[in-house]
């Protein structure tokens, strides 16, 4: 299976996939970048609200899960399907445990009355509505890459039991992984610009 | 392996700076380092654990990633352009 031709191919593919996501999420940033231009003292005051010791414990667990990640590639390159396995649920288990914490915020925030059209988000000043709809749209569309990153996680990790990706045929776990630590990065950026506005 | 660990160690290091800056209310200088310290852990992802600084002989890499990024800060550049000076 060995064909460096079609490995090069399929990487180039997945980084062009990956410039597309930034341009996406960039959007996003510039969306957030102008209203928060407009409105500075309507996003400091709805950023208090946000829960910065649980966003700071997100990014650990996303940072960690992008050095279990890598390490589980190593592994396999290196001849260790059993090591790299089991790194891989490590890494598994760190998205699932990022959602979940987001499930956490977010169903606190919904009890509290804070989610998009609520009649008590909508009684605030309007540049904390865009806040809050920024809030649930950017931290909700990185949470379904995590989602999406999960699954392909998932169908890895039976790839490898399998046999189909061994030593010799890494590219999808590489491909996986550029994924997994380019949805980390843009967790990066929405970090301090929601969670650490002073 | 020890470089990946040494990079995420510099990766968590850098996340309680940019928490404790924050803490401290430097006005909009918080802004910015918190701006500096994102890109600074991006470029410690992207080189490490993607692996960009070994395929520099591709022209992809030299060409493509940088165009997206100044379409990016085109983008908002122009878009500032406009929303400052209103």
């Amino acid at each position: 299976m060995k064909n460096p031709q079609n490995d090069t191919g399929s990487k180039m593919g997945m980084w062009l996939f990956l410039l597309s996501e930034i341009l996406l999420f960039g959007g996003l940033f510039i969306l957030y970048s102008v209203y928060r231009f407009n409105n500075p003292q309507a996003f400091h005051l709805a950023a208090e609200a946000l829960d910065r010791p649980l966003g700071t414990l997100n990014t650990l667990i996303l940072l960690t899960s992008s050095l279990t990640m890598a390490l589980s590639i190593s592994f396999l390159k290196k001849g260790g399907p059993r090591r790299s396995l089991l790194f891989l649920s490590a890494t598994l288990f760190l998205g699932l445990l990022f959602l979940f914490n987001k499930y956490l915020e977010w169903t606190w925030k919904v009890h509290h009355g804070i989610y998009p059209d609520a009649p008590r988000l909508l009684e605030r000043e309007k540049g904390e509505v865009l806040f809050y709809g920024l809030y649930y749209s950017m931290t909700g569309l990185h949470g379904l890459h995590v989602l999406a990153g999960v699954l392909l996680l998932s169908v890895m990790f039976i790839f490898i039991l399998r046999g189909n990706i061994h030593r010799n045929h890494f590219v999808p776990l590489e491909n996986t992984g550029l994924y997994w630590h380019l949805v980390d990065i843009i967790w990066v950026f929405l970090f301090p610009l929601f969670y650490l506005i002073t | 392996m020890r470089t990946y660990i040494l990079v995420w160690l510099m990766l968590v290091a850098l996340t309680g700076v940019a928490v404790s800056v924050a803490g401290m209310d430097w006005g909009r200088w918080s802004m910015a380092s918190a701006l500096v310290i994102a890109f600074f852990k991006s470029g410690l992802i992207l080189n490490y654990f993607m692996h960009l600084k070994d395929e520099k002989g591709s022209s992809l890499f030299k060409w493509i990633i940088p165009g997206v990024l100044s379409i990016l800060i085109l983008f908002i550049g122009l878009t500032f352009l406009d929303v400052a000076f209103r």
